[in-house]
């Protein structure tokens, strides 16, 4: 099936739209200024709901369900925040939004804050996307110009503005309670939930959090209608999604398809111009590092929630890893625990020292020197590592092993007899196809 | 940096936050930039001008990367080393530029002038292997010959008028 763009709005307007006024004649901002003079709060929360809109991010959660659960008539201020902290290895989308779509989520924050009445928003963008925070900046330099942030937006007497603020290089912050701790000035560190971020978020106020993609999707939902998004898709995956695709295939980069109407093998071999000549496919982490992996037998997997769950895996955060034959499981599955166990905050003990367990065990076995007890010793760790942490952090290094060490057993015990020569690299392949 | 100056960059900023304990990493962030890491002497200017303690202070700062507690280099050269650069040739790359450097992943070049660093996914896979020099946008795909070529135009480039990391 062929890309459908929706949330990568500049590709269809066929140049970057950082600019107000050309956001605004690629039909930008029309969606905030009906709702905000036709439909009441409500209204635009309830075409949250109706679009069935899923959390981008990685947890898949429905976005309007998320937003019911802000109490209605608390005393307290209610906030906006965005999580902009991209960091699951193998995703790189919000990244293209919030360089080319600038405005689209800052339009759909101003919607999504209209709809849950809060007044500020935050977007929480990773420190290394510094060139990224400046194209937001002077996106909400030229939105606050044009009256779409600021007091009374759009002509309405609505009142909203954002502030960007940005954070300084660690992965736990892309888990929203984290996120939380760090913006209000803490180590970046996990809460206990419940309570969860709608009763008690920011400063302990109703909070409403969501992914970048997720919030650039709100424009396109209000400006369509929410029964037309919804009949994209398939029931329980309505909509587009943007997957990164990465690893070895010839065209890296970001594609956005239609829910349900794509399979893995057209988004690997079509859309990403498939593999080296005389290579064989060999695994993929469709959803992100954190995800369970898939091997060739599951190509034919359309890519949806429901349908990547019946695989065994989730859809994450579409960041879509594709590794050939010439790569070892074991060696990227090392890379992995290594990734987690750099990234474990510590507050945990499971995730804190078992993350450390996962990678001295895989280290051993690719230096050549695992034993075979080491396997059982594996399967042992993953059930005291996964589901005994405050975040999904643990599980997400537990699921990509677990699940490799299934469907490639032969592989890891061929590593522990032999150890794991290092592969060549495919660098020169890559910019020779003009990736 | 002094105080003083961190709170002529923070003061503006209050309103927008309802615990000012919000403004350390914007407060943080602007410290460095001065020298691309911090002292104990920026450490404390920072709780004095956001009303912290230095311990806690430091205790913030130590939990992210990007905040470095001890100097280095002019252009700090962050390397994914991610499985999505890896499968691409990261481990070449880095191994291209530790020989170059003379100087072993986390160490800094006798001149001063670059500090050669691991990087946890840089969100650049479809540029991979990516590199980012301090906080600029990420470059990629890197060849080892592309690296040699950066390395040359930074040893030649003016120092940046403040270092974001």
């Amino acid at each position: 099936m062929p890309e459908l763009t929706l949330t990568l709005r500049h590709r269809r307007a066929g140049a970057p739209l950082r600019e107000l006024g050309d956001y605004e004649r690629a039909g930008g901002y029309a969606a905030l200024k009906r709702a905000l003079a036709n439909l009441e709060a409500d209204e635009v929360l309830y075409q949250l709901h109706r679009s069935g809109l899923r959390g981008r991010g990685g947890a898949g959660f429905p976005m309007g369900r998320k937003a019911s659960f802000l109490p209605k008539d608390a005393p307290l201020r209610k906030y906006l925040v965005c999580n902009a902290d991209e960091s699951e290895p193998g995703t790189f989308k919000d990244r293209e939004i919030m360089e080319m779509d600038p405005f689209e989520l800052l339009e759909g924050m101003a919607l999504a804050g209209y709809a849950i009445g809060a007044q500020r928003g935050y977007i929480y963008i990773r420190g290394e996307y510094n060139h990224h925070a400046e194209v937001l900046a002077s996106a909400i330099v030229q939105a606050r110009r044009g009256g779409y942030l600021g007091e009374e937006i759009a002509r309405s007497r609505y009142s909203f503005d954002i502030t960007l603020y940005r954070g300084a290089g660690a992965y736990i912050c892309g888990e929203e309670t984290a996120l939380l701790e760090s913006l209000e000035g803490k180590r970046g560190q996990p809460r206990l939930k419940p309570p969860f971020p709608a009763v008690a978020g920011l400063y302990a106020s109703p909070t409403l959090i969501n992914n970048v993609e997720t919030l650039a999707s709100v424009p396109t939902i209000i400006e369509r209608g929410a029964d037309w998004y919804a009949a994209l898709g398939t029931e329980k995956s309505p909509g587009t999604k943007v997957f990164s695709v990465s690893g070895h295939v010839l065209r890296p980069g970001n594609y956005e398809v239609v829910l349900g109407e794509t399979t893995l093998r057209e988004l690997v071999f079509e859309m990403a111009g498939g593999l080296r000549p005389g290579r064989r496919f060999k695994a993929c982490w469709p959803g992100g590092s954190s995800v369970p992996v898939l091997a060739e037998q599951h190509l034919d997997t359309p890519l949806d929630y429901e349908s990547l769950n019946a695989a065994g895996t989730f859809l994450g955060s579409g960041g879509c890893i594709v590794m050939d034959d010439s790569g070892c499981i074991v060696r990227a599955s090392l890379r992995l625990a290594h990734f987690y166990r750099h990234e474990s905050c510590g507050k945990c003990t499971p995730c804190r020292e078992g993350t450390g367990w996962l990678e001295r065990i895989l280290q051993r076995m690719v230096d050549g020197e695992g034993r075979m007890e080491d396997l059982a010793l594996l399967e042992a760790l993953f059930g005291r590592i996964g589901g005994k942490c405050l975040c999904a952090l643990a599980d997400g290094a537990v699921a990509p092993i677990q699940s490799a060490l299934r469907l490639f057993r032969d592989e890891f015990v061929r590593v522990v007899e032999e150890g794991s020569p290092r592969p060549e690299p495919m660098v020169e392949a890559a910019v020779a196809a003009g990736a | 940096m002094t105080a003083a100056e961190i709170r002529t960059h923070i003061d503006p900023m209050r309103p927008e936050f309802a615990d000012q304990r919000s403004l350390i990493l914007p407060a943080l962030r602007f410290a460095q930039r001065e020298k691309g890491y911090l002292t104990l002497d920026d450490l404390e200017a920072v709780a004095e001008a956001t009303d912290l303690t230095p311990a806690y202070v430091e205790g913030v700062a130590t939990f992210y990367d990007r905040l470095y507690l001890r100097p280095v280099g002019r252009w700090v050269l962050s390397v994914c080393v991610t499985l999505p650069c890896m499968l691409r040739g990261c481990d070449e790359l880095i191994d291209h530029l530790c020989d170059r450097l003379g100087v072993p992943p986390g160490g800094t070049t006798e001149d001063g002038l670059f500090t050669l660093q691991e990087a946890q996914c840089l969100g650049a896979c479809d540029r991979a292997p990516a590199i980012q020099v301090n906080a600029e946008d990420m470059l990629g795909p890197t060849t080892p010959e592309e690296a040699d070529r950066l390395l040359e135009r930074l040893r030649e480039a003016p120092a940046p008028d403040a270092y974001v990391r």
